[in-house]
């Protein structure tokens, strides 16, 4: 679409001002023409009716904030530990020994989102879950408010999908428990042990989670990983969350590094950020001087 | 080693690393706990994590020091074990615990604050009512 742009722009300038025009009207039509194109028969998302919505009474009551259990030593619960190819191993063994150093190397870097599994695995913050006609949606405050679809209106995962941090996810309810599978995560992204240990899933990475109430304010995500190409077999891991309903527990924004700032004034009155000087591993170590006192 | 190589050293150390925003606490020294008291310059209430910057007496005299004392979680998460963004006000005399930066520099993350004048303990700790 920009190449042919280009190329339409280089055929306009040699014409006249009254052929330019028409020529940009044309090009415009066409475009109208295409984005108006319908999506193929099945693909559309229908407007739910009133049936539709009255079912979601019928599923079970996950409202409220939902607080993740701590961490174990800074990293997700699992009775058996990650069956790692010796590759994974040797970085997960090096990983370890930098952090015990003080030397962390930091899986989640540059705001880039932490992904699948690290949102059932490593968050510490709070979520919520909204059912709406045909999904279900996560809200957090983890890694900067960051969200899940759960698509459970039937359809399956593309056949080609874009690979994203958080994969695809479609879920389906079995009994009261949601069976969620995730697929088309980004290589990229970690399987983590803690905020400095963790290994790229490589590629190819599946996650199956079981999410369902265990008690009156207790739900359990179970999370089995997938990941052919660092995991040698499957890894399990299950947290606990617990429901909040004061007011005062609701979910609020929570952006990425508002930490690294300071909130400063300029020369000119105006409220900017003014960095904070940080060591190599994110600890800050000393305020800037305000930009008002320059 | 000259005052001018100690500042070049300090200036290449404070260099904004690469955002890493959600870090791993490791060079924090969780087998230590040190105690310093002074008067709160600010209290960064931001996410990913609140800091608490205290300005702390040296024993030995000379001017106050600048401390930062970080939060290890969220203002979401610290609103639900009690804290505010007022909780400490700038000027509030105030013992802090830490772990301490394993490298010797000032700061460390905050474990417990204690205000002087009304005794007030904030820490930090599990959200009440959260299975352990």
């Amino acid at each position: 679409m920009h190449q042919s742009r280009e190329f339409g722009a280089s055929v306009l300038q040699r014409l006249s001002r009254a052929a330019a025009v028409a020529s940009a009207s044309l090009l415009l039509a066409v475009g109208a023409a295409q984005a108006q194109t319908p999506p193929p028969p099945g693909e559309l998302n229908r407007a739910p009716t009133a049936a539709d919505w009255a079912a979601l009474g019928h599923l079970p009551d996950w409202s409220g904030v939902w607080i993740p259990t701590p961490l174990v030593k800074g990293g997700p619960a699992f009775d058996e530990p990650p069956a790692w190819t010796p590759k994974a191993a040797a970085r997960v063994a090096r990983m370890r020994a930098a952090e015990d150093a003080g030397r962390p190397d930091n899986i989640y870097v540059n705001c880039l989102p932490e992904g699948m599994p690290s949102f059932d695995l490593m968050t510490l913050n709070a979520a919520e879950f909204l059912f709406t006609p045909g999904r279900v949606t996560i809200l957090s405050e983890f890694d900067g408010n960051r969200l899940r679809r759960i698509w459970t209106d039937g359809r399956g995962h593309p056949s080609d999908p874009d690979l994203t941090f958080n994969g695809h996810s479609v879920g389906r309810w079995e009994g009261d428990a949601l069976v969620v599978d995730t697929v088309a995560i980004r290589p990229e992204t970690f399987i983590p042990l803690g905020q400095g240990v963790g290994v790229p899933n490589n590629g190819e990475a599946h996650v199956v989670e079981r999410i369902r109430l265990t008690g009156p304010d207790t739900l359990e995500i179970d999370t089995v990983i997938t990941a052919p190409h660092v995991l040698s077999k499957p890894w399990r891991s299950r947290r606990t969350w617990t429901r909040k309903r004061d007011r005062s527990s609701d979910i609020v924004e929570a952006s990425c590094r508002q930490g690294d700032f300071l909130e400063d004034t300029d020369a000119e009155g105006f409220a900017v950020f003014t960095p904070i000087p940080k060591d190599e591993g994110g600890a800050p170590l000393a305020l800037p001087s305000p930009q008002t006192a320059k | 080693m000259t005052r001018r190589q100690l500042l070049a050293l300090v200036v290449a150390a404070a260099i904004p690393s690469a955002a890493a925003a959600h870090h791993s606490f490791a060079m924090y020294d969780q087998t230590k706990v040190v105690t310093v008291q002074g008067a709160v310059k600010t209290f960064q209430w931001t996410n990913p994590h609140a800091v608490l910057w205290v300005l702390v007496a040296p024993k030995d005299g000379g001017a106050a020091e600048l401390w930062p004392a970080e939060l290890p979680t969220s203002p979401g998460n610290l609103a639900r074990m009690g804290w505010s963004k007022t909780s400490v006000r700038p000027g509030d005399k105030v013992v802090v615990e830490i772990n301490p930066l394993r490298d010797g520099r000032h700061g460390g993350s905050l474990k417990k604050v204690t205000l002087v004048d009304s005794g007030k303990v904030l820490a930090i700790g599990p959200i009440p009512q959260a299975k352990p």
